[in-house]
């Protein structure tokens, strides 16, 4: 989130005039930058400290800098237990939404059909149903479907969840590649569906690394879910996600503050820095697709 | 190389009453330019695309060659086509976007490789192969997808108002180069476009639509002496004829004082629902200025100069004794266009006395706009 805030700011700077806007830019750049970021770098330095340091001063830097709770938590089969999972979820994830959205998009921003316009409200629609009233009943469907406390259990609602945004935001941008390429590819002997593989695809990558990125760090960063499906499905530790894993060591070891800081920095930095690697694609991809 | 025909072929789009193209009837001869033209909406996309595969024909048939191409698929027609915002595949290679037809084909590599070639030293594109189409100007973006067409050695050219995105001048460049190509390359070519000068400089032959309508086929030479009806008189030729429905009384169209003599057979052949009126045409060539008060002269109040050089036209009005006679031109309502002699131009607000031309009148019925068959 940090890194899309400062962006913005930036961006929209460099539209005024330079010289007069730019240490005002700077300042409120500054303030964002500091608002979002605060908070991370008092978890992360917190983990350099000692539980003492902690009580005594909440806010100090570390003296002396420990490196020991960052260390277990590394040494510590469980963490990378969970951030293999997480993983596999996560990829499971973006994979599903990418190929069932893009596919689910095409055919509703380029076939003319009837119902085309219900269908595509049926998925905004899917936007407002909210997660929490669905959580209870789908437990109960994977149960009767043997994927509870299952990794696949995680994945496939999270692709379902996470289809709505994403073909809310691909077929605008699909249906923004001209008609005409359609002709001229028809024209040169392309079917429908080899348009969609030689034309369309290769034209909607910045529209499918959005989609793709905002399915990975939503799944990543999801609890939710996996507490219904893997916790109260009975999944050992090790087979739970990242922020399931954090909930619970914080449980468990509610005395240990630095250690849980620890954790936490851990458990969020691979999301951060694939948001980061990112970031550039995904604004370029919202603001849409070539033009012809 | 083949003919191409359109027999009765209609399209209607569906939910509209009314065929955006009704029973077209055309035949192109084997290697021939055929321009069609009309303004928007007149159906000569429709037409095209109609021929491309890109639309359904409702009713009747379209050939190419002796084959009935009527449902066979765009890609099984052995056609090319350019079109107006060129739909170049923009994250392909000027050489990929040219060869992508051949590819899908299946050609090998080698093959397509020398045709892309050979067809970019045509263009003069061959430094520009590796380029993609962002890295190109409007001029050479427009001759990758003449390329693209070129490549595919189609039997028919199809092009959508290939040069209307580009500049005034190139575009006047690229008119005689594509026309040149077409001639050299020999290849039967359907051209569409709105403009009436790109349809009279290019075409061996032009079609005039209006309405879904075809209204005219022939030479541009045709088209320009001998328009069918009022809608191609004013349609072809610029600046526009001058055309008004005056009373026939005495073997003459009386507006004014001025006399226009008419022909025998043309006063004989006047239909009772022209209700004794004929529409007259004449060209802004066929009117000479003469002195004031010379017989069957009649006034014109100078507007507009416009000065092109080698020609020069006034745009001008009919004075107030000449109220009630409905004249008009492509410049508007109440307008009458002149050519004058461009070293000696009237100045604004002066009045000049014109006279048609004898003989040089163009002839409809007042009724239905049609040319007197005579």
């Amino acid at each position: 989130m940090t890194a899309t805030s400062a962006t913005i700011v930036e961006s929209s700077g460099q539209r005024w005039s330079r010289r007069l806007s730019q240490p005002f830019v700077y300042l409120v750049a500054l303030m964002v930058v500091g608002i979002a970021v605060a908070p991370v770098t008092y978890v992360m330095i917190g983990g350099f400290r000692s539980n003492l340091q902690i009580t005594e001063n909440p806010a100090a830097l570390p003296d002396p800098w420990i490196f020991s709770n960052y260390t277990e938590v590394l040494t510590s089969g469980r963490f990378w237990g969970q951030a293999w999972t997480s993983t596999v979820v996560a990829v499971g994830t973006t994979a599903g939404v990418v190929i069932l959205g893009v596919m689910a998009a095409f055919v509703i921003a380029r076939y003319e059909f009837r119902g085309r316009q219900a269908m595509y409200s049926l998925f905004t629609a899917g936007l407002l149903f909210p997660l929490t009233i669905a959580v209870l009943p789908l437990t109960i469907m994977l149960r009767d479907l043997g994927m509870f406390g299952n990794v696949l259990g995680l994945i496939i609602p999270q692709v379902a969840f996470a289809l709505p945004i994403t073909v809310i935001i691909l077929v605008p941008f699909l249906r923004s590649v001209p008609a005409e390429l359609e002709d001229a590819a028809s024209i040169d002997g392309a079917s429908k569906v080899g348009f969609f593989w030689r034309i369309l695809l290769p034209l909607s990558g910045p529209g499918l690394v959005t989609v793709g990125v905002l399915a990975f760090v939503g799944s990543w960063n999801a609890y939710l879910l996996p507490l219904f499906v893997l916790q109260a499905g009975g999944a050992k530790p090790e087979g739970y996600t990242l922020p399931l894993g954090v909930a619970q060591f914080s449980t468990q070891y509610s005395a240990n503050t630095a250690g849980i800081l620890a954790f936490t920095s851990l458990a969020m930095i691979p999301a951060l820095i694939f948001f980061l690697a990112m970031q550039n694609r995904i604004v370029s991809g919202l603001q849409g697709a070539v033009k012809g | 190389m083949a003919t191409v025909t359109f027999d009765g072929a209609t399209r209607i789009y569906p939910g509209t009453e009314r065929p955006a193209v009704d029973k077209l009837n055309l035949h192109i001869e084997d290697g021939e330019f055929l321009v069609l033209v009309g303004p928007s909406g007149c159906g000569k996309s429709t037409s095209l695309r109609m021929l491309a595969g890109l639309e359904d024909v409702n009713e009747g048939r379209i050939l190419i060659g002796d084959r009935d191409v009527t449902d066979v698929q765009p890609k099984d027609r052995d056609i090319a086509m350019v079109f107006q915002n060129y739909a170049l595949y923009p994250h392909m290679s000027v050489a990929d976007n040219m060869g992508f037809a051949l590819k899908i084909a299946g050609t090998p590599k080698a093959e397509i490789r020398q045709r892309v070639e050979e067809a970019a030293k045509i263009l003069d594109l061959s430094e520009y192969l590796d380029r993609k189409p962002k890295a190109l100007s409007g001029g050479q973006r427009q001759r990758v997808a003449m390329g693209r067409a070129i490549v595919r050695q189609p039997q028919v050219f199809l092009m959508d108002e290939p040069l209307s995105n580009l500049d005034a001048k190139l575009r006047v460049q690229t008119r005689t180069q594509i026309a040149g190509l077409q001639r050299r390359l020999g290849v039967t070519t359907v051209y569409v476009t709105h403009d009436q000068t790109e349809a009279l400089t290019m075409g061996d032959r032009i079609a005039v639509l209006k309405d879904g309508l075809l209204q005219q086929v022939g030479t541009p030479r045709d088209m320009y002496d001998t328009p069918a009806n009022v809608f191609v008189a004013g349609f072809i030729g610029s600046p526009a004829m001058n055309i008004g429905t005056f009373p026939v009384a005495d073997g003459a169209a009386n507006f004014g004082k001025a006399h226009v003599n008419l022909p025998r057979d043309v006063i004989a052949n006047i239909r009772p629902e022209d209700q004794g009126q004929i529409t007259l045409g004449f060209r802004p060539e066929s009117l000479d200025i003469v002195s004031a008060g010379t017989q069957d002269s009649f006034p014109v109040v100078v507007e507009i100069v416009e000065e092109l050089g080698s020609d020069a036209f006034v745009y001008g009005s009919l004075t107030q004794d000449m109220a009630g006679t409905r004249l008009s031109s492509g410049a508007g309502e109440a307008q009458i266009i002149v050519r004058v002699d461009p070293r000696r131009v009237p100045a604004k607000g002066e009045t000049i006395w014109v006279r048609v031309r004898e003989g040089e009148q163009h002839q409809f019925h007042a009724a239905s706009g049609e040319r007197f068959d005579i």
